[in-house]
């Protein structure tokens, strides 16, 4: 990923991921303050077409995102944006997946992952397990337009960038806790049972970024959708461990609403789900082994 | 801590075929793959591979090595592994003896003991834990005394892989006196495993191999010429070695052979449970490779990444032992259905020539399942070392 790109995106959402803006987003109130920046920026533009920026910068974009829980549907949006000429323009466009979209409510206009776009479109709110808005959506009088085969796939891989991104921030804020948070006289950290959890946590960390780096690594190539299937696998399960190795950790603090943790935990439980869960994944990259026959598993494995 | 996005470049990728023909052409008769790198103790084998140049690959040409990177090195131990080929007889010395020499030993000790090493033909042991001294390396107390051009060594180690089948061992001893500093005053030796004074006693495991033993030393003479690196240097030397023990294929491949004869017992088109579990054991094994390959750079930029391999071979040993559980929980598997009259876990000889494939390497993966997490740093001692690495002691 670009360095300047990624430290702009460091910044930005530094500053302007705020409390209200995660309370807003919860109560159905865009944030529109957050939106403005990052219009201003350009961050809403990469991956698209013309902005010299590529699959590596706006997934690195979306890992950024996930590092600080930005309550944007920027997934929905950058992936549009490599569809649709002017996605982000005046407004930006969201993504209705299985007929469901996030922030239809704020978006000018909805792309269907069949392909059909439309200005106009009929809402039923409902919401993820972060708070944050979705709605059934009716597009009417929609018109054609083309979409990459892999869109759904894409969008899998824009939760495995996101996943990546908060379980980072999630193993910084455990670690910062049971260093500061002292009990029996010592900081928690000091106990061989946190030390033991939050080294399982770091390795599912760890894991989860590496296969990140390799479906993203693979964009645009024939491996693209087994790297992406087992990426989409692998990173829910670490999302599923390391959110509950963090709870612990944090103990009844983290259980609170005024506690932070939870604007990256339950982002975790529901983009693990989002796009297909883990069963999903593995099921489609198991018939793909399969079919290759047990003597060429191991092929599989390598990508020869 | 930090696992860079690695691919593995073309000279690598290009040793893959190679090593495919070499296997298919010099697959020892009647051998059963398996792809536990303890397992398969083939001298012949070994010579072989050093023939082909695919022992030592990394090490400079004037020590017999192929001066190649560790990329094509890593390339050619995943494919020996994956396809079970029996590499035990070299595996440690190629590994990390021959480095350890490499970056410690005396230039003597390069020429003497690299050439034979590199041509599959000279094996070694790793001497670490005593009776008494497990995951506490520092309390080792196998002493040795300073005689007339020498070391006169006593005590003992244990859990000596192939020390009846190999030609030396790398002791880690006492030289100086025990001192507030527990990792002072210790020492690395290389012993003749054939010389006066040590005594080699196997020790069966639960699975009915003899692999490993208990060695002996009584008044064991060393000479000063088999001194690896400073007196007092061991623990800095020892603990240099991990980087390479932890962060290889063998820490993830172990029950691969499961996994293989799983997809065959499924079909090629399995049901959605089969599916399901293939695609989450694969999903594991790709990102472990990638994390591990990832090492392989670090090593190749000349790195030291303790903790990242501590944290590749936790993951990858927790990986090989849950594949094993899984499967044998599949509808697939014969074990345990209703009116199946042998579960194989009592089975005396797990590798009875009756069983299908699956069950047959299933039960070896069971029995063998316990040393996964135990052998080169216990789950415990990675996960200490990688919260030290988190900053948390």
């Amino acid at each position: 990923m670009d360095r300047l790109l990624k430290e702009t995106a460091e910044r930005v959402f530094a500053d302007h991921v705020t409390r209200a803006a995660w309370d807003d987003a919860e109560s159905g109130i865009f944030p529109a303050a957050l939106w403005a920046v990052v219009e201003k920026t350009g961050l809403h533009k990469v991956g698209g077409a013309d902005s010299g920026t590529g699959w590596d910068d706006l997934f690195g974009l979306l890992t950024v995102a996930g590092r600080h829980a930005v309550p944007l549907p920027l997934a929905e949006m950058l992936l549009a944006g490599t569809v649709v000429a002017d996605a982000n323009a005046a407004g930006f466009t969201t993504i209705a997946a299985g007929g469901l979209a996030p922030w239809p409510t704020a978006a000018r206009q909805v792309l269907s992952i069949e392909g059909q776009v439309s200005s106009e479109f009929g809402c039923a709110p409902a919401s993820n397990l972060a708070g944050e808005p979705f709605a059934w959506v009716e597009l009417l009088n929609p018109r054609p337009v083309a979409v990459p085969r892999e869109l759904p796939t894409l969008l899998a891989v824009s939760r495995v960038a996101l996943m990546a991104g908060a379980l980072e921030r999630v193993l910084e804020m455990c670690i910062a806790h049971a260093t500061e948070r002292e009990q029996f006289g010592r900081p928690i950290a000091k106990f061989q049972a946190v030390q033991h959890g939050l080294a399982v946590l770091a390795g599912e960390v760890a894991a989860a970024g590496s296969a990140r780096d390799g479906c993203v690594a693979a964009c645009g190539t024939p491996r693209f959708v087994d790297e992406a299937a087992a990426a989409k696998a692998r990173v829910g399960e670490a999302a599923g461990i390391g959110a509950e190795l963090a709870h612990q950790v944090h103990g009844a603090m983290g259980f609170t609403h005024e506690h932070d943790l939870h604007r990256f935990t339950r982002r975790l439980w529901a983009w693990r789900d989002e796009h297909g869960h883990e069963t999903v994944w593995q099921t489609r990259l198991g018939r793909r082994v399969a079919a290759g026959g047990a003597d060429r598993v191991w092929d599989f494995i390598v990508g020869a | 801590m930090r696992f860079d996005s690695v691919a593995l470049p073309p000279e690598a990728e290009a040793l893959r075929g190679q090593v495919r023909e070499f296997l298919a052409a010099e697959w020892p008769d009647g051998y059963w793959p398996n792809s536990d790198f303890g397992e398969g103790h083939d001298p012949a084998f070994s010579r072989k591979l050093g023939a082909r140049g695919w022992i030592g690959m990394t090490w400079p040409k004037e020590h017999g090595g192929g001066a190649r990177t560790f990329f094509e090195r890593y390339v050619v131990t995943e494919e020996l592994l994956a396809a079970g080929a029996p590499v035990a007889a070299h595996w440690i010395a190629d590994r990390q003896s021959g480095p350890l020499l490499l970056k410690f030993g005396s230039r003597a000790q390069r020429r003497r003991f690299l050439p034979g090493i590199a041509r599959g033909e000279c094996y070694f042991s790793i001497g670490m834990s005593e009776p008494n001294t497990g995951s506490d390396l520092a309390s080792v107390r196998t002493r040795a005394e300073r005689v007339d051009g020498g070391w006169l060594v006593n005590g003992a180690k244990i859990w000596t892989t192939d020390a009846h089948r190999n030609h030396f061992i790398i002791a880690l001893v006492r030289t100086g006196p025990r001192s507030a500093n527990r990792h002072a005053g210790l020492s690395q030796l290389i012993v003749d495993l054939k010389a006066e004074g040590v005594a080699v006693r196997p020790i069966r495991n639960l699975a009915g191999g003899e692999d490993f033993n208990e060695v002996a030393f009584q008044d064991c003479f060393v000479p000063d010429a088999n001194l690896v690196g400073e007196p007092g240097g061991g623990w800095t030397q020892v603990t240099s070695e991990l980087g390479y023990e932890r962060s290889g294929p063998e820490r993830f491949l172990s029950a691969f052979r499961v996994f293989v004869e799983f997809v065959r017992a499924a079909g090629p088109s399995p049901d959605d449970g089969a599916a399901a579990l293939i695609g989450r054991l694969a999903s594991q094994l790709m990102t472990l490779r990638r994390m591990s390959i990832s090492v392989a750079g670090m090593l190749q930029q000349g790195q030291s990444p303790v903790v990242e391999s501590a944290l590749v071979k936790s993951l990858g040993n927790d990986f090989e032992k849950m594949l094993p559980e899984l499967v044998r929980l599949s509808p697939l598997c014969r074990a345990g259905r209703e009116g199946e009259p042998l579960p194989f876990a009592v089975e005396r000889d797990p590798m009875s020539a009756w069983l299908a494939p699956l069950e047959r390497c299933l039960r070896q993966t069971v029995l063998y399942a316990p040393s996964f997490t135990l052998r080169g740093g216990t789950r415990e001692i990675l996960r200490g070392v990688i919260a030290r690495g988190l900053g948390l002691r």
